[in-house]
């Protein structure tokens, strides 16, 4: 997500008196979000810590992040994207259609409000989970909210920041962006890399067929994906690296297992605001790790023809002249 | 017995990535994560240095490390457009290998982000 108006958590923690939480339940999901940088910690801006934040939680029912919101709004279910764009007319003081509001489920009185509050923070911070990035609209909704935050800033200093799910995910956008310019959806089927999800993203491609091997890495998708998805996994070999014998491993033809990241295995994770933080494994395990393994497959295939038809490497443009 | 300590320690279970955990832990396991919260405190405390899963399964019966990685590279080198996928719960540098690996093969590369 080029482009992207954000700031790391130390800085919402000192300065954020305005958090929107859209879309997510960091209640649960999240535990120590609030306690560590969002709601609870007292600075020098923010000396009264919660009292001088105002939390707002956007999402479709009442979760238990509820009760830590001082204002919650229930929109519409799959009514996100047509919400931020009114939000995105009402900060410019354009018309919306009663009718437009009233669509979203919420009310003409509870918007105005909104505005008004975002407009007069001092530094806002928009959070978006799952419940905004995985419904209808998908990433147009994280594309639509995250310009909101770009033009809020006409008025006011605002961030918005996708608050990412389980273990590394967040590692790797940003290792694959360096590694290759762009963030997933990638293939090197021309010998460079080229983007485009939907074409080349792994539901898509499984469920249309496309791939004839799959190596799965730090994932399960055997109890994720949908059906068709699974079902094209156990037509096609599939490699498997785990700590844990998984659903995906059950259907894979090769499962081996690895040390567990951040317990035994060392190295780097990235926190969901793309800080780097070293890990430090307190338990030697019996299994290899990932990268060492990986490594060694990487090993392994270098060892063979490489898979232009005549076997050969490309050559760097420099070495054709 | 007494136990070994390391202060701020990460806990890659959720996007938060705390790194202020102190674990308390022997040769076997961790048994207390302080400052971790529920969920922080099962992932530490659920993993052990047991062999409980065998080293490598092909077609799910035993099988040495070795000869898994050898099929592995076999499967994937034969096939036309293998596909890289996950790297959720791995490292950064494990994740690097990954990238190497799909370009190599002129393969597929996606991670979670993508679903
Ligand atoms: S301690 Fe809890 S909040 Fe912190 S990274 Fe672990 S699971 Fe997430």
């Amino acid at each position: 997500m080029g482009g992207k108006v954000s700031c790391t958590l130390g800085e919402v923690k000192q300065r954020a008196d305005f958090i929107v939480y859209w879309g997510g339940n960091p209640a649960e999901c999240h535990p120590r979000h609030f306690t560590k940088y969002t709601l609870m910690q007292k600075s020098k801006f923010l000396p009264r810590g919660r009292k001088d934040r105002t939390m707002v939680l956007v999402d479709i029912r009442e979760t238990k992040s509820a009760k830590a919101s001082d204002i919650f709004l229930q929109v519409r279910p799959g009514k996100d994207f047509e919400l931020i764009t009114i939000l995105r007319a009402l900060i410019k003081d354009q018309n919306v259609s009663d009718e437009a509001i009233a669509d979203t489920g919420l009310t003409r009185e509870v918007l105005d409000d909104l505005v008004q509050r975002m407009k007069s923070a001092k530094f806002g911070c928009m959070f978006f989970g799952m419940g905004l990035s995985m419904t209808r609209g998908k990433h147009m909704n994280s594309a639509a909210l995250l310009t909101l935050a770009a033009e809020m800033n006409a008025f006011t200093k605002f961030v918005a920041m996708p608050m990412r799910g389980h273990g590394n995910v967040t590692g790797a956008d940003v290792m694959m962006r360096w590694q290759t310019g762009y963030p997933f959806g990638i293939t090197f089927n021309r010998g460079y890399p080229r983007y485009n999800p939907g074409e080349f993203s792994t539901v898509d491609v499984l469920v249309r067929g496309d791939c004839d091997a799959a190596f799965i890495i730090g994932a399960d998708p055997g109890g994720t994906m949908p059906q068709p998805a699974i079902d094209h996994l156990k037509r096609i070999p599939t490699i498997v690296l785990d700590p844990h014998v998984t659903h995906t491993s059950k259907l894979a033809r090769v499962h081996i297992t690895t040390a567990p990241q951040g317990i035994a295995a060392p190295g780097t994770a990235y926190r969901m605001d793309e800080v780097p933080l070293p890990l430090k494994p307190p338990l030697k395990s019996p299994y290899p790790t990932d990268e060492y393994v990986v490594r060694r497959i990487n090993e392994a295939i270098m060892a063979k023809p490489f898979w232009l038809p005549d076997g050969s490497q490309p050559q760097m443009l420099t070495a054709q002249v | 017995m007494s136990l070994q300590v390391i202060d701020n320690a990460t806990c890659t279970f959720c996007g938060c990535v705390c790194d202020d955990i102190q674990l308390h832990y022997d040769e076997t396991r961790i048994h207390k994560a302080n400052k971790a919260c529920v969920l922080g405190t099962a992932w530490f405390l659920n993993h052990t240095v047991e062999h409980k899963y065998p080293d490598a399964l092909i077609d799910g019966k035993k099988a040495s490390l070795d000869d898994a990685i050898e099929l592995a590279a076999t499967l994937l080198h034969e096939a036309d457009m293998p596909l890289v996928y996950g790297m959720s719960n791995t490292t950064c540098e494990a994740q690097k290998e990954c990238a190497a690996l799909a370009d190599q093969l002129g393969g597929l590369l996606d991670s979670h982000t993508s679903l």
